[in-house]
């Protein structure tokens, strides 16, 4: 049971906004006005069930991007993904609310959009209230959430879902110290034998608690990969940050 | 498990397999119901008269077109007013669905680039709530008809099959240029001005018989004159549709479903990486 990302290019033609004006204009240059950016660069990885693969990386290291091909959002252009098993992704909270409906439509909104059915979301309803903390509000507007509201909510439904992949792109960094706390508890519930999980974070003692592997990008490339505390003092080494506090704080 | 449920590989032009692709729209109605419902509720949240716009809205419109015809031809009957609301509403239909569908793609930006799922759903959402917008009208429409006292007859059950018509030739015209609009923005701009011009091809403000012989070659090109001169022929007039335009009308929203699906189904893999 695995996840085997197979040698994986991808690359992507940056267009301007495809309009006629830009069309005309190219056409009287010769050659359309696309930079082509490798964001994926022979990336093979595989994952077990049961692992926590932990993925760090700089800023535009295509950890992002990995995330959206194992995921089948993206196409691959080069290389092959198999994937053995059901996929849930937490790339962006929030996907598929609606801002003028209320929490508790938003609640089905959103866990439709997931890929969950309506009878799973009715029987998971009150625990995905309750662990929102959103009290009566569930039923106000979300437009009127404050946007810790909105992001604690949206996480309590992406954490009902219960896939045999999960993708989790950084979106623990919601709601105060106490949320955070109990959102990292509940990726840790996760963890399971018949399970795995991919976390992209920029919190590496986070990662280093959580994960039993960690994987490190860097410009579409894979650098390192392996035991989380080998990987991520080259990592820390290579941002020559040491153990500052920046990087630890967040989740 | 030896087999993966799942691989992805390059992008080559050309259909996914489509009995999977097929199962998983499916297993996916309720989200396709939930958001055309959430979108329709979003649409007039802020307004005083709330969801009763679905109904003054064609209301409006049909009573502004008929003072254009009253002033234009100087009097009017009541079948002429029956006519134009019978196939101003059918046309809103399929300009709604055009409306919609347009922009389905690129405004669904933010549930494209973070979920897999078949990305048909939002063109077929949009029709969806054309069809929400429609089926109020339709019993305004019955109702003004009553007030017109306009005879009732068996043969006003041929509308059925005339609206299963518009509904694919909608369905196509929405997944078309909805994939049109990710490689060429510029058409949402262009889209009022085509709508504007298919109206007035259309036997809407006339009835297709007043149309002058030198112009009848007009119909040819514009897959709403048969479907709405039987929908008129159905529902105002109590008579059977013509079958040369019943087929013809078959023929275009057949043709435009199957190749508008074609060109979106096998270009559909690509528009993450065009947003």
């Amino acid at each position: 049971m695995s996840v085997r990302g197979l040698g994986l290019t991808y690359t992507t033609a940056i267009d301007r906004r495809p309009t006629l004006k830009a069309r005309v204009k190219s056409l009287g240059r010769g050659g359309k006005q696309t930079r082509v950016i490798r964001a994926l660069d022979e990336v093979n990885l595989d994952v077990e069930y049961g692992q926590v693969l932990g993925i760090i990386g700089t800023n535009g290291a295509g950890k992002s991007s990995l995330m959206r091909v194992i995921a089948g959002i993206l196409p691959p252009t080069q290389g092959r993904v198999e994937v053995y098993g059901s996929v849930s992704t937490l790339l962006a909270l929030g996907v598929g609310f609606n801002p003028s409906m209320s929490g508790r439509d938003n609640v089905y909104l959103g866990g439709l959009a997931a890929g969950m059915s309506r009878d799973e979301i009715d029987s998971h309803f009150e625990e995905i209230a309750e662990f929102s903390e959103l009290g009566e509000a569930i039923d106000a507007p979300m437009r009127t959430y404050s946007s810790g509201m909105y992001a604690r909510l949206a996480f309590s439904v992406a954490a009902t879902v219960r896939p045999d992949i999960l993708i989790v792109d950084e979106a623990l960094s919601t709601g105060d110290a106490k949320f955070k706390e109990k959102s990292l508890n509940r990726i840790k519930e996760l963890r399971s034998d018949d399970r795995a999980l991919i976390l992209v974070s920029h919190a590496m003692a986070t990662l280093e608690d959580v994960c039993n592997d960690v994987a490190w990008l860097h410009k579409g490339k894979l650098v390192q990969r392996g035991d989380p505390k080998t990987v991520i003092t080259a990592y820390r080494e290579f941002l020559q940050v040491g153990k500052s506090a920046a990087i630890d704080e967040d989740v | 498990m030896s087999t993966p449920t799942q691989v992805y590989e390059p992008f080559r032009a050309g259909l996914p397999p489509l009995r999977r692709y097929w199962k998983s729209l499916w297993s996916r109605r309720t989200f396709i119901a939930e958001y055309s419902r959430s979108e329709l509720r979003e649409q007039h949240f802020d307004s005083a008269f709330g969801q009763l716009w679905l109904v003054l809205n064609p209301l409006l419109l049909s009573a502004v077109y008929f003072l254009l015809i009253v002033i234009i031809r100087g009097s009017s009957d009541s079948t002429r007013y029956a006519h134009l609301t019978a196939t101003l509403f059918l046309f809103y239909l399929v300009a709604n669905s055009l409306t919609g569908g347009v922009k389905s793609i690129t405004a669904g930006q933010r549930l494209i680039l973070n979920t897999a799922f078949p990305r048909i759903m939002l063109p077929i959402s949009a029709v969806v709530i054309a069809i929400f917008k429609f089926l109020p009208t339709l019993a305004v429409f019955l109702v003004i008809r009553t007030v017109l006292g306009l005879p009732f007859s068996w043969q006003m059950f041929w509308s059925i099959p005339v609206l299963l018509i518009t509904m694919l030739l909608a369905l196509g015209l929405a997944v078309t240029i909805s994939c049109i609009n990710v490689y060429f923005r510029d058409i949402a701009s262009f889209l009022p001005y085509m709508t504007r011009t298919l109206l007035y091809l259309s036997p809407i403000l006339y009835e297709a018989s007043d149309l002058k012989p030198q112009l009848r070659t007009l119909e040819l090109f514009n897959p709403l004159f048969p479907i709405l001169d039987s929908w008129s022929r159905a529902l105002v007039h109590g008579q059977a549709p013509l079958a040369s335009h019943m087929l013809i009308g078959l023929g275009w929203a057949v043709g435009i479903f199957l190749i508008g699906t074609y060109f979106f189904l096998s270009r559909e893999r690509e528009f993450a990486v065009r947003l």
